[in-house]
């Protein structure tokens, strides 16, 4: 059941990334960025991390991906603004590399290895990966990134009105 | 977690003994973990099945009579006006960018929330309190920065 | 069926850093970019996370509050990322990362 579901969730995950890439129109690869994330998000759930399946829902596939269809038809790009899509020598060995990188990888990667530690064990512990395990972790020994997060997200902030307000 | 001394089989970190997986009469280990999501596979499953089953009838079972008028561009009854591809805004990617800061914030709060009993029967409920405070003053200025700036204004 | 188990995750990581890496590579438009960049984001976030369930001590989460934070920052990124794209519309009326080379002037 496992197995099944990982290869569904790997297979639907690969498969959007690459309309990502091979979509002309941006809003089409929008689209299928956020089929790609919810694919993610199952395998979030496969590696029992619950909360951050959630997050990804919430703030990737629900609100990251709204500001770029938001900016996608706010700059409503004609046919002949998006630039052709120039297939070139370049471009073709560049995909032929990391079509090999990839699969040296997976090749080397599922060759048999004896892993020293039973990988099965963090699947019985109770709540592991839950919304109280997780915030455990966050609120008490994390407490200075988790508020310099906020001063990023200030930053943030204050940087896209400068830059954005007014344009257009 | 026990960290015993001597690696057995399980390494430095060996196998608990209590929450063992149960096997059903099959033989076949469950997945207890993924219970849980078992109603949303039912109602994705719901959704696909009425999805493929509407478009499927109505193409199938429905008449086909196309005539221009119902092919042309209905708007409210009166003629369309002006190009259906205007550029919008930029006051809509502001709002976006201010929905995306509260959004996280309110990610934030959610396992504050449900920790907040724990942490205050272990004696840190004012410190995770003053914590979580200082999280959203912080974001409160950037508000405060994009209202007094007038990036709210819908005019 | 076999097992699936941490390569499995790490070649979903793999394969999805280089589908990011090509969009990065390949796209001329501005916000295309962006968007290799979210999936390279993730790629990481797939790592940190499988490596956690698999190779970290029992119940300890570091690498999922990690990738919590990846997921905050990548958020903070798009919104800065969107309005520098938003800007160089603005001056250029193009956003082709190719036409926009003031600098090299």
């Amino acid at each position: 059941m496992e197995a099944v579901l990982f290869y569904i969730f790997a297979i639907g995950v690969v498969v959007a990334g690459a309309q990502v890439v091979l979509r002309r129109n941006p809003i089409y690869g929008a689209v299928s960025l956020v089929a790609c994330f919810f694919f993610l998000a199952g395998i979030y759930v496969l590696l029992s991390a619950h909360l951050i399946a959630i997050l990804q829902v919430m703030v990737y596939a629900g609100a990251v991906m709204v500001l770029f269809v938001f900016v996608i038809m706010l700059l409503n790009l004609k046919e002949e603004e998006l630039g052709e899509m120039h297939v070139t020598t370049m471009k073709g060995i560049g995909l032929a590399a990391v079509l090999v990188l990839v699969g040296f990888i997976a090749w080397k990667a599922l060759t048999p290895v004896q892993f020293a530690r039973d990988m099965a064990v963090n699947e019985q512990i109770h709540g592991f990966g839950g919304v109280k395990a997780v915030g455990n972790v966050l609120y008490r020994s994390s407490v200075l990134p988790f508020e310099v997060t906020s001063l990023l997200l200030l930053v943030a902030v204050v940087s896209a009105v400068v830059i954005a307000k007014g344009k257009i | 977690m026990r960290r015993v001394d001597t690696p057995g089989t399980g390494g430095y970190f060996p196998r608990p003994q209590t929450a063992r997986l149960k096997a059903n009469d099959e033989g076949i280990a469950m997945d207890s973990y993924l219970t849980p999501y078992l109603p949303i596979l039912v109602l994705l499953l719901l959704a696909g099945v009425m999805c493929v089953a509407i478009t499927f009838f109505a193409t199938v079972l429905g008449p086909r009579r196309i005539t221009n008028i119902k092919e042309a561009a209905f708007e409210c009854g009166s003629p369309t006006t002006g190009d259906p591809h205007a550029r919008h805004s930029v006051k809509f990617f502001l709002v976006a960018l201010l929905f995306i800061v509260f959004d996280v914030e309110s990610v934030f709060i959610y396992p504050w929330g449900a920790l907040l009993r724990d942490l205050n029967g272990d004696g840190l409920g004012w410190f995770a309190y003053f914590e979580m405070m200082s999280f959203m003053a912080t974001l409160a200025i950037g508000l405060v920065y994009v209202w007094r700036k007038g990036a709210l204004e819908w005019t | 069926m076999n097992s699936v188990g941490l390569p499995h995750f790490l070649i979903v990581g793999a394969a999805l850093f280089a589908l990011g890496m090509v969009t990065v590579v390949t796209r001329r438009n501005a916000v295309g970019i962006l968007m290799g960049v979210e999936l390279i984001l993730n790629a990481a976030n797939v790592n940190f996370i499988a490596f956690n369930h698999y190779v970290d001590a029992p119940g300890r989460l570091t690498g999922q509050v990690f990738s919590i934070f990846v997921i905050v920052l990548a958020a903070a990124e798009a919104a800065v990322g969107l309005a520098i794209v938003l800007a160089i519309f603005q001056t250029f009326r193009t956003i082709d990362v190719q036409e926009t080379d003031l600098l090299r002037e």
